[in-house]
């Protein structure tokens, strides 16, 4: 299993409410008693009281901070979507969302003191989930929480966290607000956390269901899930979407879709000539697929745009396999650039070659006179 | 003066939104609001390919998600004179839809409900007189007395555990909470069902555009092709899937989200006359059934309304300068020109300059500038938009579908249509379309299978996709109306790449500081003479700020 | 018209490239066609708008098959030509790439004034003859290594998500260090031009030293032999290494 084993695993070794309760010195008996007079007070019929009984000698469930900082939402959006576990279940059941802004009803002070209690609850024990990137220019000011600035709240929340998740694109390579010129100089997570585990879940969002799969795997496994070199969970970011495409098969055929909506559209061929990423995008979009296996880009017949790469918005264009540079026409790539260059080659090659030409009769010139001269070579 | 109390961060919202407000004798006397994120998408998309900006503005927000890519393809496709085949129409007419459903149940359930409904309390009901109750409602099937204690038991043993959550610190026991244990259970339930309801409504943007969120979209059409011969194309198992789920989306709006909102808000009529703010009112109108440049066609229609006075609505022109522009007196820019003046988007400016306090700080300076938004007006005129702005316009152009639905929910309520003006009247407003847009979506849908039936299968019209056959230089406007309100994008193409590309938000229209002339924006305005029953728990405050369902990051771009 | 009476040197015959350096050059310039052909069509297949079914055709895996086919034979023939360059004799020599002596950088003066920009010069420089690569082509060699290393890492790293071999997993860092396959491909694509260019001037001036010196520069390549002028030797005369020494 993975090599990234937590030091401190605290949270499971939480007591429970019953625990606590039986070494204080109560008895089981006082326990029920507890048990239902909480039941009560709570409003629920008698039948509950079992369940409470129970709720009160499980352990608790894992606490989660979920920060939003530079984002969009489409990340806690995607979360919601997934459909196993489904999050009305882990909400409930796995974990104890204990901060975030899309969700809890807290709002303001209220919402800045749930927060400081599982801070302070909980201690080295939390997970930390970042939706969203850090801008660190002009000192933080560019996103601003509570009168804080993202940086501040960062380095306060992430000190004592037990993992760093880093969802999406934003909080993973910085997404469309890194790309040039990055005004905000928008800063993925993993730069500003050292000495602790972060997960990169990149995807711009990720899948639903690969969000979900990080938190069971903590859950279920005691670890954070094995991480490749970029700190990429290897389930999920360990191939390409083109080694998993279904499409395929039309690529190794040399059958492409020329234009959009085209014969070869409507025959599903592949989408690399209208500038598919698949080839040099890892993600498990051609397996899992999204939405609970409805669809994925390229079945759409869209190409994958590459939204879990890092630097995707300026390494290429959307319907183009080659980046522009800067400074040309929109359509210029490396391969317009290199026949202007090999054009220039060929006009300078030919005007050296006439003027060796012209040189050369000179040199035949010298050694006719020098040949007439009898002029030869001593041998010795 | 009064007191000044912060609300910060607003939560259940999207994005980062600080609210200031003067408290005096249990009212608010004055309020500020401020978005607190920015990320300067409008400077990255300079020199890029237009083709390509659908996809970069998308990112500007997830929830909203789609709405923006289909405004800039929109806006692309004006600049170039393209004009798209009608099945791409309908394609994006049925994902807007979709958006609808999807973006307007998850607020009232997830982001919005629990401003109404006490969890806490829910607790507290008889699940059989819980159950009596939603069956008097609907006839959605899930209301047993044995369904309601499940619920009850399973919430109840998420209390006892200490471990509140989401839930944790809410206003519970709040005296502005109004409902019934037995209302409150049932919202509760409902909030869970559309939790897991939400996640397949989207499946049909999964279809036609590949994933949810951030779906893909295609300058000259729509890149999903119909197949109906093969295995990748749009073709009888697509659409045969995409008919059940907005079957199921419809029932669920009908028999679940408009009898909770009517039932809830049957509690709430003093909110009928709370939080109306400006009075103005500004749509742009959408879902065009004969193309995008025959306004008369659009299920949404356009037009302004000024101070609640429905008897005239007027048009609006997003191409003439002095109509719609945007200030930065109380916005953290600089203009080249000054910072008195207000520019129409197509001459926009986006650079930034933040002046407010250093962090950590109390107060913003509100005297001053305190947001990244900018201030957009239509005519000079602060305007509110979103679902009541196009319910009004509907209903005040005298158009059946709206008529029908606005009066049966005030006659039901027993309620003025004055009420409309209100906290109440925007939550409200958003169920009826919702029920719209559901029904409309489905005609959207038989009228593709119509059209295909009739063998027209075509998506896309690439003809002038490639940049060769661009003109030098073009302008071009795309709108649309956003679950939030009324949005537009407006670029200005030169050789073959943006020189600028501007975007004014819905909520960049409600929630922007004040203007030049110190006009309030809808928030700011909504917000004066909220009661406020206790200052430490701003309960009225989200109140009515979540009844514009807030997107910051949308707002700011 | 009369006949010329042309002075004819006396010329040495000098074994100049080794057989090992000859195959090596021939099997790069095979296998260099096959890539750049190959990779060619991988960055920007052609348009075949048949009916065909995928099932009757694999022309994009050919293309594929052949470029990685020929990667392994560029990278070997590349590994044994480092090689060469410890054991095979002074003009293979690793230092003739590298510049290592102030003779080196006044010859790559010399080289560039007349060679390439046919400059005057002065009688010894004008004089100047390398019998192995001159400076010039040897630094320029030297990038062309450093081109294959570059082409050989990102081609690799790529290849080694395909892959199932140890070998080509050796360079799943390259991707990483550079944020990505994106990154990678077009680097990969990039480089491919500095070989067309490069092979393109190269030829040309293979010629143009035929053409200039009448040395059997180009049937060197083929027989390993040279002919250098005997004067050349008793002055010597050569800024880089002496033949002689
Ligand atoms: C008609 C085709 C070619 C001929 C006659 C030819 C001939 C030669 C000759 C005479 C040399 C030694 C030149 C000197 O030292 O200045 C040489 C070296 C070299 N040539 Fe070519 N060449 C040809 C094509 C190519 C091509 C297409 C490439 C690769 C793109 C290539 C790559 C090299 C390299 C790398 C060397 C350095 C060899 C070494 O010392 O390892 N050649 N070639
Ligand atoms: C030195 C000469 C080489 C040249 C000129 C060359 C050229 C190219 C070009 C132009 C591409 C297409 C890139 C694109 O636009 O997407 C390509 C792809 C590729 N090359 Fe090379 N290449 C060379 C050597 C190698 C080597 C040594 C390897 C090692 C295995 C290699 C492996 C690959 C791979 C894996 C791909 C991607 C193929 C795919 O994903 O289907 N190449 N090459
Ligand atoms: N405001 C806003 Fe949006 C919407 N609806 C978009 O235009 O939310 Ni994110
Ligand atoms: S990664 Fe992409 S999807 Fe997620 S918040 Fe950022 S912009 Fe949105
Ligand atoms: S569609 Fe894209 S991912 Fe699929 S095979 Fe073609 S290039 Fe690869
Ligand atoms: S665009 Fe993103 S969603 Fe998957 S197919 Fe490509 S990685
Ligand atoms: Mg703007």
């Amino acid at each position: 299993m993975s090599k990234h084993k937590l030091s401190e695993e605290k949270w499971f070794e939480q007591p429970t409410y019953y625990d606590e309760i039986r070494f204080k010195g109560y008895t089981r008996r006082d326990f029920m008693k507890f048990a239902s007079m909480m039941a009560a007070f709570i409003g629920l019929e008698s039948s509950a009281i079992g369940q409470v009984a129970k709720a009160m000698e499980t352990k608790p469930r894992l606490p989660v901070i979920w920060l939003h900082f530079q984002e969009c939402t489409c990340c806690s959006e995607s979360f919601i979507r997934s459909s196993h576990p489904i999050v009305a279940d882990i909400l409930l059941d796995k974990i104890s969302l204990d901060y975030s802004e899309t969700l809890m009803a807290a709002s303001g002070t209220q919402a800045e003191a749930a927060l400081k209690n599982t801070l302070e609850k909980y201690k080295g024990q939390y997970i930390l989930c970042i939706e969203g990137s850090v801008p660190t220019g002009a000192d933080g000011v560019y996103c601003m929480i509570g009168g804080k600035t993202s940086m501040q709240i960062l380095e306060e929340v992430s000190e004592n966290a037990a993992a760093v998740i880093a969802w999406g694109s934003c909080a993973s390579n910085g997404c469309v607000q890194s790309a040039k010129p990055n005004p905000t100089s928008a800063t993925p997570i993993h730069k500003l956390v050292k000495g602790k585990p972060v997960i990169k879940v990149p995807g711009c969002p990720p899948i639903g269901e690969v969000m979900a799969g990080v938190i069971v795997h903590y859950l279920t496994f005691g670890t954070i899930p094995e991480l490749d070199r970029l700190g990429r969970p290897k389930a999920f970011y360990s191939k390409r979407v083109h080694d998993t495409c279904y499409r395929r098969p039309f690529y190794d055929a040399g059958l492409f879709v020329e234009s959009f909506d085209d014969e070869n559209a409507k025959k599903g061929y592949c989408l690399y000539k209208v500038g598919c990423k698949g080839p040099t995008t890892y993600n498990a979009c051609g397996v899992m697929k999204w939405n609970a296996g409805t669809s994925y880009p390229i079945q759409s017949g869209h190409p994958c745009i590459g939204c879990s790469e890092e630097n995707y918005w300026d390494n290429g264009r959307l319907y183009q396999r080659a980046s522009s540079f800067a400074g040309f026409g929109i359509e210029s790539d490396a391969d317009t650039l290199g026949k202007y260059a090999l054009g220039a080659t060929g006009v300078a090659l030919a005007g050296h070659a006439i003027l060796t030409n012209i040189n050369k009769r000179k040199d035949i010139n010298t050694l006719t006179a020098e040949g007439e001269a009898g002029d030869v070579d001593v041998i010795e | 003066m009064g007191k000044r109390i912060v609300v910060d961060p607003i939560t259940r919202i999207e994005g980062h939104l600080r609210i200031e407000a003067d408290i005096e004798n249990g009212k608010i006397k004055d309020a500020y609001s401020s978005g607190t994120m920015v990320r300067l998408i409008e400077e990255i998309l300079k020199g890029r390919d237009p083709r390509d900006a659908w996809a970069y503005v998308g990112r500007v927000c997830g929830v909203c998600t789609s709405t923006h890519s289909l405004t800039s393809v929109r806006t692309v496709e004006d600049a170039l004179k393209i004009n798209i085949p009608a099945n791409a129409e309908l394609v994006r007419n049925i994902m807007h839809c979709t958006l609808y459903m999807h973006d307007h149940v998850v607020h009232f359930y997830h982001l919005h409900a629990m401003d109404w409904v006490d969890v806490v309390n829910a607790l507290k009901a008889d699940p059989k007189k819980t159950s009596e109750l939603a069956q008097s409602l609907s006839h959605w099937p899930k209301s047993s007395p044995g369904y309601f204690s499940d619920i009850q038991a399973r919430i109840g043993k998420f209390v006892a555990s200490g471990q509140l959550g989401i839930f944790a610190n809410g206003y519970w026991g709040h005296p502005a909470y109004k409902l019934p244990a037995e209302v409150n259970l049932i919202g509760l339930a409902h909030y869970l069902e559309a939790l897991e309801w939400q996640k397949e409504i989207v499946k049909i943007h999964a279809i036609f555009g590949g994933k949810n969120p951030h779906p893909n979209y295609l300058v000259g059409g729509m890149a999903c092709s119909i197949g109906l011969d093969d295995v990748s194309g749009i073709n009888a198992e697509r659409l045969a899937m995409i008919d059940r789920l907005l079957e199921e989306g419809k029932q669920f709006i009908e028999q679940v989200y408009i009898p909770d909102l009517m039932a809830i808000a049957s509690f709430y009529k003093d909110w009928g006359g709370i939080g109306g703010g400006l009075g103005n009112y500004l749509v742009y109108g959408d879902l065009p059934t004969k193309g995008i440049n025959d306004p008369s066609s659009f299920k949404f229609p356009g037009g302004a309304i000024l101070n609640k006075d429905i008897s005239k609505v007027y048009d609006v022109d997003l191409k003439k300068d002095d109509e719609i522009q945007e200030f930065i007196k109380h916005s953290w820019y600089d203009y080249s020109g000054g910072d008195e003046q207000g520019l129409h988007p197509w001459k926009g400016e986006s650079k930034i300059n933040y002046t407010g306090p250093k962090p950590p700080f109390e107060h913003l300076d509100v005297k001053d500038k305190y947001s990244y938004l900018k201030t957009p007006r239509w005519n000079g005129n602060a305007m509110e938009v979103g679902p009541l702005a196009r319910v009004l316009v509907g209903y005040a152009k005298g158009i059946e579908e709206y008529r029908a639905v606005v009066d049966k929910a005030l006659t039901d309520l027993n309620v003025p249509v004055t009420a409309l003006f209100s906290t109440l009247g925007r939550t409200a407003a958003r169920g009826f379309e919702c029920a719209l847009t559901a029904q409309w979506g489905r005609e959207f849908f038989d009228q593709l299978i119509s059209n295909i039936k009739n063998g027209d299968t075509r998506m896309a019209d690439t003809s002038l996709f490639n940049p060769e056959t661009w003109p030098k230089t073009a302008f071009g406007v795309g709108f649309a109306e956003a679950p939030r309100g009324a949005l537009a994008h407006w670029i200005n193409i030169e050789d073959q790449k943006i020189a600028n590309y501007q975007l004014v938000v819905p909520t960049t229209w409600n929630a922007s500081p004040r203007d030049t002339k110190g006009q309030m924006s809808a928030y700011e305005s909504s917000l004066i003479d909220t009661p406020v029953a206790d200052e430490t728990q701003p309960l009225e405050i989200i109140r009515t700020i979540h009844s514009f369902d807030p997107c910051m990051a949308c707002s700011v771009h | 018209m009369a006949e010329k009476l042309l002075r004819v040197h006396r010329l040495r015959r000098i074994y100049v490239w080794e057989l090992p350096v000859r195959i090596y050059h021939w099997i790069n310039v095979l296998v260099l066609l096959v890539l750049v052909v190959t990779g060619f069509y991988i960055g920007n297949p052609l348009a075949l708008m048949s009916g065909k079914e995928a099932s009757e055709v694999y022309t994009m895996g050919w293309f594929r098959f052949l470029h990685f086919a020929a990667a392994y034979i560029f990278f070997f023939n590349f590994v044994f030509r480092i090689y060469w360059g410890f054991v095979g004799n002074k003009y293979a020599n690793w230092k003739q790439f590298i510049p290592t002596s102030k003779a080196f950088w006044k010859e790559l003066k010399t080289v560039l004034k007349i060679d390439i920009l046919q400059m005057k010069g002065d009688k010894e420089e004008r004089e100047h003859l390398s019998i192995g690569h001159n400076a010039l082509a040897g630094l320029t060699y030297f990038g062309t290594f450093l081109a294959f290393l570059l082409q050989c890492l990102t081609g690799f790293g790529l290849y080694a998500s395909m892959a199932s071999w140890w070998f080509p997993k050796l360079f799943t860092w390259v991707p990483f260090l550079l944020g990505g396959d994106i990154l990678t491909r077009q680097i990969h694509h990039w480089t491919m031009w500095f070989f067309i260019l490069f092979a393109v001037i190269h030829v040309y001036l293979v010629f143009y030293h035929d053409y200039v010196e009448g040395r059997g520069e180009i049937s060197s390549m083929g027989g390993g032999w040279k002919f250098i002028e005997e004067d050349f030797f008793k002055k010597n005369k050569s800024h880089t290494p002496n033949p002689e020494s």
